[in-house]
C-alpha cells in the first residue's frame, strides 16, 4: 500500500493582510469618473508574483480584495521564521545567508526588490531549506505608492532609503540581509527595546562610520569578543553587505561570487543533476490551494478566526472630525494598516479530504494510443452530475487536474485525448492551457508575441482606449491597471499582426476571456485569440464585413426556421430580424452579452465545435425566451434583448450541443466559412433569398444509409417520374398538386400525415428544380413543420451521386 | 416632467398619446448610452458597456396636453458601424447628435452626422445637438458659443448635458417632445412597433409616429 497523498506534508498556507491607501472620496480621474481603488491596482499588479516559483521563495497563491481597501495575501509558508531559532552555528548562519542570496538573486532577475526582509519572513524548514516569505510586498504596492505605511523594518532598512525617496535598488536587500546576519552571528538582538524613531536615528548614525559597520555594531552591543572570533571571510561578507554608499555595496548576485559561497554553489549544481533522475511528484502549491478552497478552506475566515480581521461597528470607522473643506481627521490609525502577523494554516483539512487517495494517483494511467484512462470509476459516475457540482467536488477535481496535467505535459501528441476529456468538463485551474490545446496552440508563442510591435501609435488607439475602460469592468482583474495595460497590448498586437483586418468594437470583449484566463501569460492569450478568430470569426473583422455578417445572420434565420418554425413565423410577422439584436452575439461569440464566468462555460463547449456552433447557442438563447417572444410584439421583443434577462448557461450549452449534433453540417454551410472542404458544387442563390436551408447530397445519403428513421424525404416530382425511381420510404407530393396559399398540411392529402406529426425528423424536400423545392419548403414552414430543408441540386444531384438509392417504387407506394 | 418606466395614463381619455422614434448618433464614448440610461432609468454607470450594433429602449414623458412615448435607438459609435446607422435613423422623427465637450474631434464628427441626417433622413426630423460631459468644465475644449452658433445656423435644438450629474438630460428630451408635431394624422397608439419599420425602403413614407388619439 502506498502512502497517502499528502502524508508528511510540511508546507502550509500563510495569510497576511494590509490596507491599501484609500483615495480621498472627492477625488476623480481626469475623465470625471472615480479613480480605480488602490486595492484593485494591487490585485492586478500582484498577479505577476504568482509566476515566481523558486525553491528559496514562498510562492504566492492568491491575492484577495476585501472590504474597505483591505488586501489579503496568501502564500506558501514553510517551516519556522529565523527569528524563532537560537544559537545557530556560524556555518548554519552562512548556509542561511547563502540561500537568502540565491532567492534574492532570482527575484532580482525579474526586477523585484524585496525591501521588507526581516528575521520574521525568512523561513527555514526541517531540512534547513530557506524560503523568503512575502518577498513581493514592495512590488505589489507599486514601490509602496499604493499604501500609506512605510515598507521595511526600520532596524534593517538601508540608510539611503531614509535619505531619499527614489526607487529602491536591489542593494537595499544586501544591507538588510547584512544586518540580519550580523544579528544572528552576534547572537543578540541589536538595539533591543528601541522605539521606531530611535532605531531610525541609530541607522542614520551609522552613516558616519569610518571603518567597519559590523565592528561598530558589535562594540555598541557589547559583543566585540564574538565579532573577533568570527572567521575572516564571514566578517568580510557582512562588511560587503553593510556598506554605507550603495555604489560600494554589492548586489545579491555579486555577493554570491564571494569565496565563502563557492562550496555551496558547487554542491547545489550537483544536487540539481542528481535530482534529474529522481521521479518524485510533489503536488504544486497553487493546485493544493485550489483544492483546499474547494474543501472549504477560506483564508479570510482564518484571518478572522485568529483576530487579524476584526469587524468593527461602522460607527467606529467614521472620522472624528470632518471640516467643510473635506479634510478628515481621526480616521484610521496608520499603524494598523499593515499587520505584520502571519496566519499559518496547515493542509490538514485537505489532506483529510484526500486521505484515501493513494500516492500513486499522482500517476494517471495513460494507455497506449494516448487514450486517457480514469484511475477509477469515481470520475465516470461523477461526470453524470451537474457541472457546478463537479466543479465543487474536491476529489473529482483532484483526479481531473492530475489527468489533464499529465496530458498537457506531453501535448501536442495528446491533442485528441485532451479533446475527448474536455467533452466531459475542464477543471478551472487548467482551463487556460486546455483552451490553448483545443485551439491547437503550440510552438514558441512567446517569441512570436515579443516580436510584434505593440507600442507604435496607430489610428485605432483612440477607439481601443475608450473601449477598454468599458470592457468587463465588474471583473477586478480586468478593471485593474495591469488588466488595462495587458488588454491594450493584446489588441494592438492583434491589429498589427493582422493587417488585412481592422479593429471592430467588440474585439475587446472577445479578447477579455483569453486575458482573464492567461493573465500572466499574454503570449498564450494572444496565441489563443489568433487561433480563435480564423476558426470562428473568419473574415468578421474585415474592414467591410457586411457580406459576412449578413450571410451569418441569414443563416441564423434559416436555422431558427429549421428548428423552430413557429417562432420563426412569429418573428417574421413582427419583422423582428436578427440584424437588430444578434450582431453583438456573433461578432463577439457572446462575450459582449454574458459575464465572464458564463462565457467560460459556454466556450468550453464552443471550442469543441466548429464555426456553426454559435448559431445553435443563439437558438438556445431564443429557446429560453421563447414563450415571452411568442406572446410579444416588436417593442417588447427588442426591449428584452436590449437588456437581456438572466440566461441559464448550463441549459443553454446543453441545448446548443444537442441541436448542433442533430443538424447535418451542410445545413449550416456558409460561403464565407473557413472550412471550404465541402464547397464544391454549392451554388446557393443570393444570401437572404431562401428562408429554408439546403442540405447536401452527401449528408442526405449519410442519413438515409445510417439513420433512416431520422429523415423524411418528400419528393416533389410527378407520379410517373417518382415511380421510376425514388428513395425508399419517401413521400411523393407532386409539386403541381400543391396549393401554396394553404397553410394546413391536411390540404396535401393523407400521404402527408407523417409531416404534420413530425417532431424530430429532418424533412428533406427533393424537387425537380431548386425553385420549386424552395417554394414548397416555405409552404411547409407556413404549416409549422419541423426540420425542413431542401436538397441542394435537387433530384439531378441525387441521381448523379447516388443513383443506387433511387429504387423503383413498390406497388402500394404512391397510391392512395 | 419625465415619468419613469413606460407609465401610461390609467385611462386613455385623458390627453393623447404619441409615439416617436428617436435615434442617438455620435462618436463612441461621448456618452450616448449614458444619456439614454439616465433618461430612461435615472441611473449612471461609470463603466457603461460599449454598444455594439444598437440598443433599444422606451420612455414616456408627459406634456400638458399629450403623453409622448419615445422609442429610442441607441447606436454604436465606432465609424465602422456607420453602415448600420441608416437602418436606425430611417423613419426616425427625432435625433440627438451627441459630442463630448472635452474632445474636439467628437464635435467635428457630430457635424458630419448632422449633415448626413439633413441629407438622408426624413425632412421633418427634429435634430438636437447635445454637448455631453458638461460636468468636466475644466477640461472643456469645445466652447459653448461655438456649438450654439453652429446649432442656430442649422436649426438644431442645443443643450450641454451631463449624464453623470443628470444636468439637462430630461430637458433635452422634453424640448424635443415639445417641438415634435402632435397633430397630424390620427392613428392608434395602442399598436406597438409603429416606429419599427427599420428596413423599409427610402421612398416609402413612414407611417410611423404621429399616431395620436
Ligand atoms: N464625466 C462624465 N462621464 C460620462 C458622461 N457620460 C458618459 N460618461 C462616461 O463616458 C464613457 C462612455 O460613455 P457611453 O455612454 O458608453 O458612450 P457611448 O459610446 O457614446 O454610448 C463611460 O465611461 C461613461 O461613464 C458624463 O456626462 N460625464
Ligand atoms: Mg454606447
Amino acid at each position: 500500500m502506498s502512502p497517502a497523498l499528502l502524508e508528511n506534508e510540511e508546507r502550509c498556507f500563510g495569510g497576511m493582510t494590509f490596507f491599501a491607501q484609500s483615495h480621498p472620496a472627492e477625488l476623480c480621474g481626469s475623465n470625471g469618473l472615480p479613480l480605480t481603488p488602490n486595492s484593485i491596482t494591487i490585485l492586478g499588479k500582484s498577479q505577476f508574483l504568482k509566476t515566481i516559483n523558486h525553491p528559496n521563495l514562498c510562492s504566492y497563491l492568491d491575492i484577495i480584495r476585501s472590504k474597505h481597501e483591505r488586501t489579503i495575501v496568501v502564500a506558501e509558508y514553510c517551516g519556522k521564521p529565523l527569528a524563532s531559532l537560537e544559537n545557530l552555528s556560524v556555518d548554519k548562519v552562512i548556509r542561511i545567508a547563502y540561500q537568502c542570496l540565491v532567492g534574492l538573486k532570482y527575484m532580482n532577475k525579474f526586477g523585484l526588490v524585496h525591501s521588507h526582509l526581516s528575521p520574521e519572513n525568512i523561513l527555514i524548514d526541517k531540512n534547513g531549506t530557506v524560503k523568503l516569505f512575502n518577498f513581493g510586498l514592495y512590488y505589489m504596492t507599486d514601490h509602496g505608492k499604493n499604501v500609506s505605511f512605510p515598507i521595511g523594518y526600520p532596524k534593517y532598512t538601508a540608510p539611503e532609503i531614509f535619505l531619499s525617496s527614489g526607487m529602491r535598488s536591489v542593494k537595499v536587500d544586501s544591507w538588510s540581509l547584512g544586518m540580519i546576519i550580523a544579528e544572528c552571528l552576534l547572537g543578540c538582538t541589536l538595539w533591543p527595546g528601541y522605539k521606531l524613531s530611535q532605531s531610525l536615528r541609530k541607522v542614520l548614525s551609522l552613516v558616519h562610520t569610518e571603518n567597519s559597520i559590523f565592528e561598530r555594531i558589535s562594540r555598541e552591543n557589547n559583543c566585540f569578543n564574538i565579532y573577533e572570533d568570527l572567521p575572516e571571510d564571514v566578517r568580510a561578507f557582512v562588511n560587503d553587505c553593510l556598506q554605507i554608499y550603495p555604489s560600494q555595496r554589492k548586489t545579491p548576485e555579486t555577493l554570491l561570487e564571494l569565496p565563502i559561497f563557492q562550496e555551496f554553489l558547487k554542491k547545489d549544481d550537483q544536487d540539481r543533476e542528481n535530482s534529474l533522475y529522481e521521479n518524485v511528484i510533489q503536488r504544486k502549491m497553487d493546485e493544493l490551494y485550489y483544492l483546499w478552497q474547494l474543501a472549504g478552506g477560506d483564508m479570510t475566515i482564518e484571518l478572522k478566526r485568529q483576530g487579524l480581521i476584526r469587524s468593527r461597528p461602522p460607527i467606529l470607522t467614521i472620522p472624528n472630525l470632518v471640516i467643510l473643506l473635506g479634510q478628515m481627521f481621526g480616521r484610521r490609525d496608520i499603524a494598523g494598516l499593515l499587520d505584520l502577523r502571519v496566519v499559518k494554516v496547515s493542509l490538514e483539512l485537505l489532506s483529510q479530504r484526500l486521505s484515501h487517495i493513494p500516492y500513486v494517483a499522482n500517476y494517471p494511467r495513460l494507455s497506449n494510443h494516448t487514450y486517457a484512462q480514469e484511475p477509477n470509476d469515481l470520475t465516470d459516475t461523477a461526470s453524470q452530475l451537474p457541472l457546478i457540482i463537479r466543479e465543487r467536488d474536491t476529489e473529482y477535481q483532484f483526479y481531473r487536474i492530475v489527468l489533464f496535467n499529465r496530458l498537457l505535459q506531453i501535448y501536442p501528441i495528446t491533442k485528441d485525448a485532451i479533446k475527448r476529456e474536455a467533452h466531459k468538463d475542464i477543471p478551472p485551474p487548467v482551463r487556460g492551457a486546455i483552451w490553448a490545446a483545443l485551439l491547437g496552440v503550440s510552438g514558441d508563442i512567446q517569441t512570436k508575441y515579443d516580436m510584434i510591435d505593440k507600442e507604435t501609435p496607430t489610428h485605432t488607439d483612440r477607439q481601443i482606449e475608450v473601449d477598454i475602460p468599458r470592457c468587463h469592468q465588474y471583473s477586478e482583474l480586468l478593471s485593474s491597471g495591469a488588466g488595462h495595460e495587458r488588454l491594450q497590448r493584446l489588441l494592438k498586437a492583434w491589429v498589427r499582426d493582422n493587417p488585412h483586418y481592422v479593429y471592430w468594437q467588440g474585439l475587446d470583449s472577445l479578447t477579455a476571456p483569453f486575458l482573464f484566463l492567461n493573465f500572466n501569460n499574454e503570449a498564450r492569450a494572444f496565441a489563443c485569440l489568433s487561433a480563435f478568430i480564423p476558426k470562428y470569426l473568419h473574415k468578421f473583422f474585415l474592414k467591410d464585413n457586411s457580406a459576412i455578417i449578413q450571410e451569418y445572420l441569414s443563416k441564423f434565420s434559416q436555422i431558427i426556421t429549421f428548428h423552430d418554425p413557429q417562432l420563426a413565423n412569429h418573428l417574421k410577422s413582427i419583422t423582428f430580424v436578427p440584424e437588430l439584436f444578434a450582431i453583438p452575439w456573433f461578432l463577439t461569440m457572446f462575450s459582449h452579452v454574458f459575464p465572464i464566468h458564463k462565457i467560460l462555460h459556454l466556450w468550453d463547449k464552443l471550442l469543441l465545435g466548429d464555426s456553426s456552433f454559435p448559431l445553435f447557442v443563439g437558438l438556445a438563447i431564443l429557446k429560453q425566451l421563447r414563450d415571452f417572444l411568442l406572446a410579444s410584439g416588436f417593442n417588447e421583443c427588442i426591449l428584452l434583448f436590449s437588456d437581456l434577462p438572466e440566461i441559464d448557461i448550463e441549459l443553454c450549452v446543453k441545448d446548443s450541443m444537442s441541436m448542433y449534433q442533430k443538424t447535418p453540417s451542410s445545413i449550416t454551410y456558409r460561403k464565407h466559412q473557413y472550412d471550404q472542404s465541402k464547397a464544391a458544387n454549392w451554388n446557393e442563390p443570393e444570401v437572404g433569398t431562401e428562408k429554408i436551408p439546403r442540405i447536401s447530397v452527401e449528408d442526405l445519403i449519410y442519413l438515409v444509409e445510417n439513420s433512416p428513421d431520422k429523415v423524411l424525404v418528400v419528393d416533389l416530382r410527378n407520379n410517373i417520374q417518382y415511380e421510376r425511381g425514388a428513395i425508399a420510404g419517401s413521400i411523393n407530393i407532386p409539386f403541381t398538386s400543391v396549393q401554396l396559399a394553404q397553410d394546413r398540411i391536411t390540404s396535401l392529402g393523407p400521404q402527408a400525415t407523417p409531416l404534420s406529426e413530425n417532431k424530430d425528423r429532418i424533412v428533406v424536400v427533393i424537387g425537380p428544380n431548386d425553385q420549386n423545392s424552395a417554394l414548397f419548403a416555405e409552404f411547409l414552414i407556413g404549416c409549422q413543420v419541423f426540420g425542413v430543408c431542401s436538397l441542394q441540386g435537387g433530384i439531378y444531384a441525387l441521381r448523379s451521386k447516388a443513383s443506387n438509392l433511387l429504387l423503383p417504387a413498390r406497388k402500394e407506394k404512391g397510391f392512395f | 416632467m419625465a415619468s419613469r418606466g413606460t407609465a401610461q395614463r390609467p385611462n386613455g381619455t385623458q390627453g393623447k398619446i404619441c409615439q416617436f422614434k428617436l435615434v442617438l448618433l455620435g462618436e463612441s464614448a461621448v456618452g450616448k448610452s449614458s444619456l439614454v440610461l439616465r433618461f430612461v432609468k435615472g441611473q449612471f454607470h461609470e463603466y457603461q458597456e460599449s454598444t455594439i450594433g444598437a440598443a433599444f429602449l422606451t420612455q414616456t414623458v408627459c406634456l400638458e396636453e399629450t403623453t409622448v412615448k419615445f422609442e429610442i435607438w441607441d447606436t454604436a459609435g465606432q465609424e465602422r458601424y456607420h453602415s448600420l446607422a441608416p437602418m436606425y435613423y430611417r423613419g426616425a422623427q427625432a435625433a440627438i447628435v451627441v459630442y463630448d465637450i472635452t474632445n474636439q474631434d467628437t464635435f467635428t464628427r457630430a457635424t458630419t452626422w448632422v449633415k448626413e441626417l439633413q441629407r438622408q433622413a426624413s425632412p421633418s426630423i427634429v435634430i438636437a445637438l447635445a454637448g455631453n460631459k458638461a460636468d468636466l468644465g475644466n477640461k472643456r475644449v469645445v466652447e459653448y458659443e461655438e456649438a450654439q452658433a453652429y446649432a442656430e445656423e442649422n436649426g438644431l435644438l442645443f443643450m450641454e448635458t451631463s449624464a453623470k450629474t443628470a444636468m439637462n438630460v430630461n430637458d433635452i428630451f422634453l424640448a424635443i417632445a415639445k417641438k415634435l408635431p402632435k397633430n397630424e394624422q390620427t392613428g392608434n397608439a395602442g399598436t406597438s412597433g409603429q416606429g419599427r419599420r427599420l428596413v423599409e425602403s427610402e421612398g416609402q413614407k413612414p407611417t410611423s409616429g404621429n399616431c395620436c388619439k
